[in-house]
């Protein structure tokens, strides 16, 4: 296959507009069905990333890939989910407040035992030694496949949304995000249900990680900021928290602006896509985020169903 | 179909409840048959405290709740909803983000019963309903908003209701429409109800007997037909 048109910098731009969407969808469902306002999304990501890229390279495995690889990345998987179940017990009960600081806390903590426990991670200095499970041609070719089994994985997860938003379990999901005491109330376990949302989606975005690790082959704590977390979040809340589809036009238009539009076919000097660019992008996620809160804090889709109900009901 | 001298549905025995340590309810003992049973009593009395705990959705502090002969003290909300307690708050009655039949649907979530024919039974009691059934709850009135939280009460097919102050706040045409939905929900369905109420004088017109609360303690039981102006009087410290 003529993969001409698909340069270096395209697969990175699609591949990190795919996985953030992915991180929204699922950060959709903690925090707008839900109402979970999960701030530690790099937290499970980083930790799935890790535990599988320390596994991966560190264990002396008895056998070679595809073996090696789907172990080490059902490791990070089970991690991540692990650790949700475990700060998702935490924080459970408590108020919003309570609910993003712990979650961002969790973050640091990754961040900080991946910076610290340098004779698993290398620390600072980076982990290389990471493969593709499969050999092709070239790098190039391995990249791209890598970006299609994204792509499948990120379509499974929308499905698996869309379900959940036809199905009783979202319809519990909102009622005990909406009104707990009420849900508690009519039969529901308000504390079992955000406890289960919160372990699928960590380990859903710890999956998400052991992906982005196997396409960098390098795994770098600077990677575990605070900027994944913001831009699946500043996607979320431009396309509508409440929003099936909300996900994926917010990270359309901010990801994919920078991560694609900017990097791709924009011709900027090759020095700014270093740090000015990176930088902008914080800033301007930034300045929307709060124009977004201000302006239309439903988000771009807003609650259409009750917008449309309220025109109608006003006669506007 | 009231039988107050049947078995209790409801019984509590020296419950103590409250907020961040600070005691509300003061020692009630209850027992509550298949009947209209109101709980009157000036603001602060601790009437939605009272309920509240019954529903199991405030801890009590000490005494034991039993519901249908089995202690329930320490059993969480969704499980004694799912025994069959079905619980009206006074506010925040509805999700707001759901649609009335959203809001319906949730209350059947649990039961055996089909959920059509259980919101069929809903939309005959209150016939506004099925007509708003698209609509977001959200968008309701005040009244609206009480016919979903008592239909969503209903669909769980409770043995005993707990409603808090349903007509507070409402028109005086809800207020008549509501006290006659309790008396139908009763006698048509068999279900025992704990009213709550400010309103005296209507809820002495549904009721079997009557609890006037004081500061959250028990001022007197009576049967409603009994209950004296100079006792409510002085049950409501004017």
């Amino acid at each position: 296959m003529n993969l001409n048109w698909l340069d270096a910098f395209l697969i990175t731009g699609l591949f990190s507009v795919f996985m953030v969407i992915g991180l929204a969808l699922l950060l959709h469902l903690q925090m707008g069905l839900a109402r979970i306002a999960n701030f530690g999304v790099v937290g499970f990501w980083g930790l799935g990333m890790y535990v599988y890229g320390v596994l991966y390279v560190q264990v002396d495995w008895p056998f070679d890939d595809p073996w090696r690889f789907l172990l080490s990345a059902l490791a990070g998987v089970v991690a991540a989910g692990i650790s949700g179940l475990l700060v998702g017990w935490l924080i459970a009960d408590l108020d919003e407040d309570g609910v993003l600081l712990g979650t961002f806390g969790f973050a640091t903590i990754v961040w900080i035992l991946a910076t610290t426990e340098t004779a698993l991670t290398k620390g600072a200095l980076g982990l290389g030694g990471l493969q593709f499970p499969y050999r092709l041609g070239n790098a190039k070719q391995n990249e791209a496949l890598w970006l299609l089994i994204l792509i499948v994985v990120v379509a499974l997860i929308m499905l698996y949304v869309w379900r959940v938003h036809r199905s009783p379990y979202g319809r519990l999901l909102v009622a005990v995000g909406g009104n707990e005491p009420l849900a508690q109330s009519l039969g529901k376990p308000a504390f079992r249900t955000k406890l289960g949302v919160f372990t699928v989606g960590a380990a859903g975005m710890g999956l998400l990680g052991v992906m982005y690790g196997v396409l960098e082959r390098f795994l770098e704590t600077s990677n575990l900021g605070v900027d994944l977390t913001l831009a699946a979040v500043v996607g979320l809340v431009v396309g509508g928290t409440a929003r099936l589809w909300g996900p994926v036009v917010g990270v359309a238009l901010t990801v994919g602006l920078f991560d694609i539009v900017i990097q791709s076919y924009i011709p900027l000097p090759k020095s700014w896509y270093g740090q000015a660019i990176p930088v902008l992008r914080e800033m301007v996620f930034g300045a929307v985020l709060i124009g977004i809160l201000l302006f239309r804090p439903l988000g771009i889709l807003g609650d259409m169903r009750r917008d449309k109900l309220m025109r109608s009901m006003h006669g506007e | 179909m009231s039988d107050p001298s049947g078995a209790p549905i409801l019984e509590a025995t020296g419950l103590r409840s409250g907020y961040h340590g600070i005691t509300v309810i003061k020692g009630i003992d209850l027992e509550v048959r298949n009947e209209v049973f109101a709980v009157l009593g000036a603001n602060g009395a601790g009437k939605t405290t009272l309920l509240a705990t019954l529903a199991r959705l405030i801890p009590s502090m000490s005494g034991v709740l039993r519901f249908l002969g089995e202690d329930v003290t320490h059993t969480p909300a969704f499980e004694t909803a799912a025994r069959g307690i079905g619980y009206v708050p006074q506010e925040k009655g509805v999700f707001t983000d759901l649609t009335v039949a959203e809001n319906l649907t949730i209350g059947g979530m649990i039961g055996d019963r089909a959920v059509d024919e259980r919101m069929s039974e809903v939309f005959e009691l209150f016939p506004d309903l099925a007509v708003l059934r698209n609509q977001v709850a959200g968008t309701l009135s005040g009244g609206e908003s009480r016919m979903v939280a008592c239909g969503r009460a209903l669909m769980q097919d409770p043995t005993l209701l707990l409603l808090d102050e349903p007509t507070a706040g409402l028109s005086p045409l809800y207020v008549d429409m509501f006290f006659e939905k309790i008396t139908e929900i009763h006698r048509t369905r068999g279900v025992g109800i704990i009213l709550a109420e400010q309103n005296a004088t209507k809820a002495l017109q549904v009721a079997d007997r009557v609890m006037v609360l004081s500061l959250g303690e028990a001022f007197l039981v009576e049967e409603a037909g009994n209950l004296t102006t100079e006792q409510l009087k002085e049950g409501y410290r004017i």
